[in-house]
């Protein structure tokens, strides 16, 4: 579709664009006690967003500016997930308190712009969008993670973040020109066109562009080995921007993931496929199923010995983005049918227990799990919440996580017996995780001495972990909605 | 002539980007970059790529190399901040990177790649321009919305106190 | 000088470099040079591609994207390293990894 008639199509991105402009606009004439209120504007443009976004929902795909990115249901989804994550952050920021005492405009210009980046990542279709999407959102969570000036984790987890972010995103490039050597296009399916007609003799060259890329895509994901950078970036940004990046850029980098190598090296005509166009080369299936045990059991082990528990977490989303990536191997519909349910219920689980624990610092100034002893005395309701996050994080029903869990396996076991192993290394891993999130419902009601005697505050963040609460509850229950929905989701553009 | 003016560019470019990597001081690091910079813009040149090769010379050495300088000389100790886990010894590290080479150049005479002749262009300018406009104006558009947020970021960080 | 493959060598030449400097400097700067030495690597590419690939221009409109993005990249890093160094004359590097435990 042309420039002019794709801007149709566009309403969304749009308003996003806007948003940001106007915020930018509007931060001048707040002084700084009130530059939270830019908050305001911004979530208005979000929910604004959303709603252009339900409107406009498109049941066929279509390419937009020329084959740059598409619209589809596959990408509507995302988009979804996206802006509800950032409802709540937004929300959430309002009262975090490490955020308090500076300028807060800028926070949330940079969450939108991210915002916009995640948009373009999940619906890219042109190598340079895939490119220019990832720096966008990598360069805005660089600022974001060492938002807390004058704090040296902060800082330093920023750093840490920039040096790796802008290595890998390197390596990637260079795999991007690769691909772009072997094929003279950047558009995914051009490139799936040309690639199909290629000999054995360029397998070589294939298989390192492959692993180049995926150092880029893996590093978004937070995939083992190129986790490093996350459990130091997780413990040093702001609790709101942990949560945030644990959530949506993770989402949104699965969605770049199934697109990329689903339309660039999938077999060409069909929707979805079991095998890679050069699998013979080297099993990538393989590949990909030890990748995924190896994020989910490196996670979990190094979780378990975490005191902090801002840094447990951290290593509980690289276990996470672990259990999301089995549905990767199989690259089946139903594969992806799993890990599309699994970062929707991801979303409230844990960005409930980052909420909880940020109460928690708010109230006692401590991120152990020492912190949070006695809570299921002195405020058993927040106490019970945060059990039922943790039971769903591992994956125990009737919570939302044991649905992901379900719908995730599943999939592995249709995809046949060569893939058993798979399910039962991922059974495993959950059962080792019971042990370090049961150390926090321990901490709460089995450890009495009370002596810090902390007592949390009403306030928005409170509210917000019971809103969250609620569907990690019902969605355990009665997830036929949410099924459907990403049933019919499951149209991903194709040419 | 210009096949040894094209051998002594190459030199000059891997030799210099060995001492970006190997010098211990870093101003001459920063020094040999602007080697390795202009030494691409001119094989950028060779390559029929006359814009490109200008704005190289404009963005990098003109803009990235000066920030480079200035951190360079606004922060003389900044080697006290770990930012790895894993600091790889320099004979491993050589190690591993000359195997990736060896890779890399297999890779490269073994390969098919795609191949059309082509005759050399008056000028690219008109061309990219167009192609900007046309068939990667989203890219074009989102770029704008980038160096916004990272001018916004960058003044945020570097904004001292409050 | 009119084959792909020399192109190619420097930029692997420089792409090993590059990823030589990264993993084995501690000075951030110094890392942040070898990251630049790697997107030299992958735009000397992008350039070789083009030109021998029938002078398809995508790959300099990929460059001029890359090289922008390089820009911003260092701006944000310097800014952050900026950033770090201020804390560490301005605050008690001790008393500082303390903070909020």
């Amino acid at each position: 579709m042309t420039n002019l008639f794709s801007l149709n199509y566009f309403g969304p991105e749009l308003i996003l664009t806007g948003t940001i402009l106007l915020a930018i606009i509007v931060d001048l004439f707040y002084q700084e006690e009130r530059s939270y209120r830019v908050g305001l504007w911004v979530l208005a443009g979000i929910i604004l967003s959303a709603v252009t976004l339900l409107i406009n929902q498109q049941s066929v795909p279509v390419a937009l500016f020329l084959g740059s990115v598409v619209s589809d249901p596959f990408s509507t989804y995302f988009k979804f997930l996206i802006l509800l994550a950032t409802i709540f952050t937004i929300v959430v920021s309002f009262s975090e308190k490490e955020l308090g005492n500076q300028r807060v405009g800028e926070y949330y210009v940079l969450i939108t712009i991210m915002v916009l980046g995640m948009f373009l990542m999940v619906s890219a279709t042109d190598l340079i969008v895939v490119y220019l999407a990832i720096e966008i959102v990598s360069i805005m969570s660089f600022v974001l993670a060492g938002y807390l000036r004058g704090n040296r984790r902060s800082s330093e987890a920023s750093l840490k973040y920039v040096i790796y972010g802008a290595f890998s995103s390197g390596i990637m490039l260079f795999g991007l020109s690769i691909i772009f050597g072997l094929t003279g296009s950047t558009n995914i399916f051009d490139i799936r066109a040309a690639l199909a007609g290629l000999d054995t003799s360029a397998d070589l060259a294939l298989i390192l562009a492959t692993l180049f890329i995926f150092t880029g895509f893996g590093y978004k994901i937070s995939a083992v080995p190129f986790h490093y950078w996350t459990p130091d970036v997780y413990e040093g940004a702001p609790t709101s921007i942990t949560a945030y990046l644990s959530v949506a850029p993770k989402a949104a980098g699965l969605a770049l993931i199934i697109r990329f190598f689903n339309s660039s090296l999938g077999a060409p005509g069909t929707f979805i496929e079991t095998e890679w166009i050069f699998s013979s080369a080297i099993p990538w299936t393989q590949v990909m199923a030890v990748l995924a045990v190896a994020t989910m059991t490196l996670g979990n082990l190094i979780a378990l010995r975490q005191t902090s528990v801002k840094r447990m977490l951290a290593y509980s989303s690289i276990a996470h983005a672990g259990y999301m990536m089995m549905g990767l191997p199989v690259l089946s519909e139903h594969g992806i049918y799993g890990i599309m349910i699994y970062a929707f219920l991801y979303l409230f689980m844990n960005l409930g227990a980052f909420y909880i624990l940020m109460l928690v610092r708010n109230n006692t100034g401590k991120e152990t799990f020492e912190a949070f002893s006695g809570l299921g005395h002195s405020s058993p309701l927040l106490a019970i919440i945060m059990t039922l996050f943790m039971f769903s994080l591992t994956g125990i029903p009737p919570t939302a996580g044991f649905i992901g869990k379900f719908y995730i396996f599943s999939a592995v076991i249709k995809a046949g017996p060569g893939f058993y192993w798979l399910a039962i290394i991922g059974v495993i891993n959950s059962v080792v995780s019971l042990y370090y999130y049961m150390q926090i419902v321990k901490a709460m009601f089995f450890k009495d001495d009370n002596e810090s005697g902390i007592t949390i505050k009403f306030s928005m963040i409170s509210i917000l972990t019971v809103i969250l609460a609620v569907p990690t509850f019902i969605f355990g229950v009665y997830w036929v909605p949410v099924a459907d929905w990403v049933r019919n989701s499951l149209v991903i553009f194709i040419r | 002539m210009a096949t040894v003016t094209f051998w002594l560019i190459i030199l000059l470019t891997v030799f210099s980007a060995l001492i970006v990597v190997g010098s211990s001081q870093l101003i001459y690091s920063a020094v040999a970059l602007l080697f390795t910079f202009v030494g691409v813009a001119s094989l950028y040149i060779f390559l029929w790529a006359d814009f490109i090769g200008v704005v190289q010379i404009v963005i990098y050495v003109g803009g990235i190399l000066i920030l480079v300088i200035f951190g360079i000389m606004l922060t003389n100790k900044i080697t006290s901040v770990r930012i790895s886990h894993t600091s790889v010894q320099r004979g491993a590290g050589a190690a591993a990177v000359v195997v990736l080479f060896i890779l890399l150049v297999t890779m490269i005479l073994k390969t098919p790649w795609l191949e059309i002749a082509a005759v050399e262009p008056d000028q690219t300018v008109a061309s990219i321009g167009k192609m900007l406009m046309i068939d990667y104006l989203l890219p074009f558009e989102i770029t704008s919305v980038l160096l916004l947020g990272a001018l916004i970021g960058a003044a945020m960080l570097a904004r001292r106190g409050r | 000088m009119d084959h792909l493959q020399i192109y190619l060598i420097v930029g692997a030449a420089l792409f090993c470099l590059g990823l030589f400097g990264v993993i084995t400097r501690r000075n951030a700067i110094a890392v942040l040079m070898g990251i630049e030495l790697i997107l030299n690597s992958a735009n000397l590419n992008f350039i070789a591609f083009s030109r021998f690939g029938g002078m398809n221009l995508s790959g300099h409109v990929f460059a001029l994207f890359v090289i922008v993005m390089a820009a911003a990249e260092a701006a944000i890093a310097l800014a952050i390293i900026i950033n770090i160094y201020n804390l560490f004359h301005t605050v008690n590097v001790d008393e500082a990894s303390q903070l909020k435990q």
